[in-house]
């Protein structure tokens, strides 16, 4: 009975969601330490992501959703701002790790609903 | 999958270091803007920091991080600037002085470039924070 909190596909779906924003976050930190380095192109994980994982989720086996994987990738759609060729934009970075740590709020409160459930079951109230 | 309990510190951690000595070469290039004489004879000539990205677990897509250090602090062979002083004691016959090539605005620009790179790594470090307390405290109310 207990399994099936844990093995439902949003509950691990939640999980693939905040490993990559563990990820993205360090693909932030990894752009913005090379914010003057000439020729570096910014990294962000998988583009496919998100539609990777809402259509593992769709299919709602946990099984297909625990396959699906963040990644860090080169990001090849951005494109560099000026001549030496690094494709990092400060303003844009910023605002991804502020979203990026929304979400990670929202990720981490939405496994700790599933606890707090399974506590109330067991108190039962 | 490695995942790290605070992720970017690192990368963050070492921007922290390479943007401070970028910030010393500005600060040694302000110091002798006018500087006509050094050991190596001839004025001083500005110095420019070049920075270089680690790949660091470069083949691992689950933890792939850039990190950045200084890779060399360079020359910069711009020509000096000459000025007519025939009462520097660094003239030539002609009373013409060499001057650095340095460029205090320029110095200042990137200053504030450096400085503004600073805070970018440092709010790495905050929110890297942040994530931190928020996965410990899971289950916790």
């Amino acid at each position: 009975m207990i399994d099936a909190l844990f093995s439902g596909a949003n509950y691990q779906g939640v999980k693939k969601m905040l490993d990559a924003t563990t990820l993205r976050q360090e693909a932030i930190a990894s752009n913005l330490a090379n914010i003057e380095t000439p020729h570096y192109k910014r990294m962000d994980v998988q583009a496919t992501f998100a539609s990777e994982l809402s259509r593992a989720i769709g299919t709602g086996s946990a099984h297909t959703v625990r396959g699906v994987q963040a990644r860090i990738t080169v990001d090849t759609s951005a494109t560099a701002q000026n001549r030496d060729g690094n494709t990092v934009q400060l303003e844009k970075e910023l605002m991804l790790l502020q979203k990026n740590m929304v979400a990670h709020h929202m990720q981490t409160q939405m496994i700790s609903g599933t606890f707090t459930k399974l506590r109330s079951a067991i108190k039962s109230r | 999958m490695n995942i790290n309990i605070l992720p970017g510190v690192d990368s963050a951690a070492s921007a922290l270091q390479a943007e401070k000595v970028r910030m010393e070469v500005i600060s040694q290039n302000i110091a002798n803007a006018n500087t006509t004489r050094t050991d190596k004879g001839g004025p001083y000539q500005r110095q420019v920091v070049r920075f270089e990205t680690i790949m660091a677990n470069q083949f691992d897509p689950y933890s792939a991080k850039a990190e950045v250090r200084v890779s060399g602090i360079e020359m910069d062979n711009r020509p000096f600037k000459i000025m007519h002083q025939p009462g520097h004691p660094d003239a030539d016959a002609d009373g013409m002085v060499k001057y650095p090539n340095v460029n205090v605005h320029e110095e200042m620009a990137d200053l504030i470039a450096s400085s503004r790179a600073m805070e970018a790594n440092l709010s790495i470090i905050r929110t890297a924070r942040q994530m931190a307390m928020q996965t410990l405290a899971i289950g916790k109310n």
